[in-house]
């Protein structure tokens, strides 16, 4: 055991669905814009001429997949350390979490986290994030968005246990590099995912923030 | 833009701009005490002293219209053990206070010559903390655009360029009213003017080409890194931002490049005193909005690794 609650994604399993999107919004009713866990559809390849004959073309290595981000409850949170107001801080159990009764709202951490993870509400003028459902996870339920997800790619776990269990692979395109903040994530790779950092390909589908 | 994003560019130029007049009023007083005594310096120099503490708090009221919930701004400054602007709202305040003090003892003439001086000298040695303080805010190892030698070069730059040309219209400005107060001094502020400016001038030269050098530099840098993040920022100075960028550029090269030659030279023959106020005044004006761009170009540019 670790102390340090985390969570396993399979990209190999991943639909792209989107349905933890949507639970994690329903469960925290969040507002338009903010979206404390977010499906990427990232993908690569092209078309090259065909060879036989160049008036027509073929598919050159296409491909894509989703990758489902929230917070990664980070070992060395950024967010945490920046944050001017002491509003954000590493629980007992790992999880990172916002006090309200502190954060001023000035949006720093959003600067500071690679995953989007924190996000601005318009309406309360204060920093919002993926809480791990605490209250769900009290109860011994899973937090909303594993129990939505039709393709069990999520899991919720002690983050040594799951590294036993599924390796320690933790940052796959479109990731950040896991060195800056250490996630508490345990990734299965997807077949046509590289490392963070190595890939060549893009998120086609960057206006999953107006949800 | 919204209001709070433009709530930080008013902070961070005004805060940066009363740090740089600070200091460089610092040096004036030095050498025009040296030069005609302390009563003539003081007479050059107490008014514009309160105008900086003015500016000063202008800016920090500025900067609470960037928070989303100024109930709790108290809390701003608890985090100092980890976060850089929790202290530099720290070291912000140290600095207002200690600035609004000094110009009180300054003014009413309270306690000694070095007394004073001991003040001014804390005072400066902690605008100095308070700049680099707000660089550091910016160094964070997710935004290439800001983690890198241009960030602590600019905004000192912006520092002294600003504060040096806004103490040239000040004392303009200032020798103005000491002249319709007092006319039989005039003479030797009229000299202490021109002496004074003609530093300025070369100062603001300088300055804004050390600018001119470092912004080059630094789009090159930021393309030469390859990382997505600082190829993505380097590109929006060209699309959408290429019209800022070269006018900030522009601006600053006529406003203290152009300019600060004419007033070089109007300062350097008595009796083009008129001309002289108005080279400082526009030298100023171009300068300041040529900053306030580039500070929005800093804000506007930015673009974090990973999946911010």
């Amino acid at each position: 055991m670790s102390n340090q609650l985390a969570f396993y994604f399979d990209a190999s399993a991943c639909s792209g669905c989107k349905a933890c999107m949507a639970a994690c919004k329903d469960r925290s009713d969040l507002p338009v814009g903010v979206n404390w866990r977010k499906v990427f559809q990232y993908g690569g390849g092209g078309w090259v001429p065909d060879p036989l004959d160049p008036r027509y073309t073929l598919p050159n290595n296409i491909y894509s997949y989703a990758v489902s981000v929230a917070c990664m409850h980070c070992e060395n949170p950024l967010c945490a350390d920046v944050c001017p107001a002491s509003a954000i801080t590493k629980q007992a159990d790992g999880t990172v979490l916002i006090n309200t009764d502190l954060c001023i709202g000035c949006r720093y951490c959003e600067w500071a986290c690679p995953y989007g993870a924190p996000q601005f509400n318009e309406g309360t003028g204060q920093m919002t994030k993926c809480d791990f459902c605490v209250d769900l996870q009290a109860q011994g339920l899973n937090p909303a968005c594993v129990d939505a997800c039709v393709m069990r790619a999520l899991e919720v776990g002690d983050l040594d246990e799951l590294r036993q269990e599924h390796g320690s692979i933790d940052a796959i395109e479109p990731l950040p590099l896991a060195n800056i903040t250490k996630p508490a994530l345990v990734v299965k790779p997807h077949r046509h995912s590289s490392p963070s950092g190595q890939g060549a390909g893009r998120i086609n589908d960057p206006f999953a923030e107006e949800v | 833009m919204e209001l709070r994003e433009w709530a930080l560019i008013a902070y961070s130029v005004l805060a940066q701009m009363s740090v740089g007049a600070f200091l460089i009023l610092g040096v004036v007083h030095f050498a025009a005490t040296r030069k005609a005594g302390m009563e003539e310096a003081d007479r050059l120099s107490d008014r514009v002293l309160v105008a900086i503490i003015i500016t000063l708090g202008l800016g920090m009221l500025a900067s609470l219209f960037h928070l989303g919930s100024v109930a709790n701004a108290p809390s701003a400054v608890t985090n100092f053990a980890t976060s850089w602007l929790s202290r530099e709202i720290l070291i912000g305040v140290v600095f207002a206070v200690l600035g609004i003090v000094f110009s009180a003892m300054q003014w009413f003439k309270l306690g000694s010559f070095a007394s004073r001086r001991v003040i001014a000298w804390i005072t400066a040695v902690v605008g100095i903390a308070l700049v680099y303080s707000m660089t550091q805010i910016y160094m964070l190892p997710t935004q290439p655009a800001w983690n890198n030698f241009a960030t602590p070069i600019t905004f000192f730059v912006t520092t002294l360029l600003l504060g040096s040309l806004a103490i040239g219209v000040a004392l303009v400005a200032n020798y103005a009213y000491v002249q319709k107060k007092n006319p039989d001094c005039a003479d030797v502020q009229c000299e202490l003017l021109r002496y004074v400016t003609r530093w300025i001038a070369v100062a603001a030269v300088v300055l804004v080409g050390i600018e001119l050098v470092v912004i080059p530099i630094y789009v090159a840098y930021l393309v030469a890194t390859g990382s997505a993040a600082a190829m993505a920022s380097a590109k929006m100075m060209v699309d959408p931002y290429s019209l800022v960028f070269t006018l900030r550029l522009v601006l600053a090269f006529i406003g203290a490049g152009v300019f600060g030659v004419f007033l070089y030279q109007n300062a350097t023959n008595p009796g083009q005193e008129k001309m002289m106020g108005y080279m400082a005044y526009g030298a100023f004006a171009l300068v300041l909005i040529a900053e306030v761009m580039g500070r929005f170009l800093f804000y506007a540019t930015q673009r974090g690794v990973g999946l911010m």
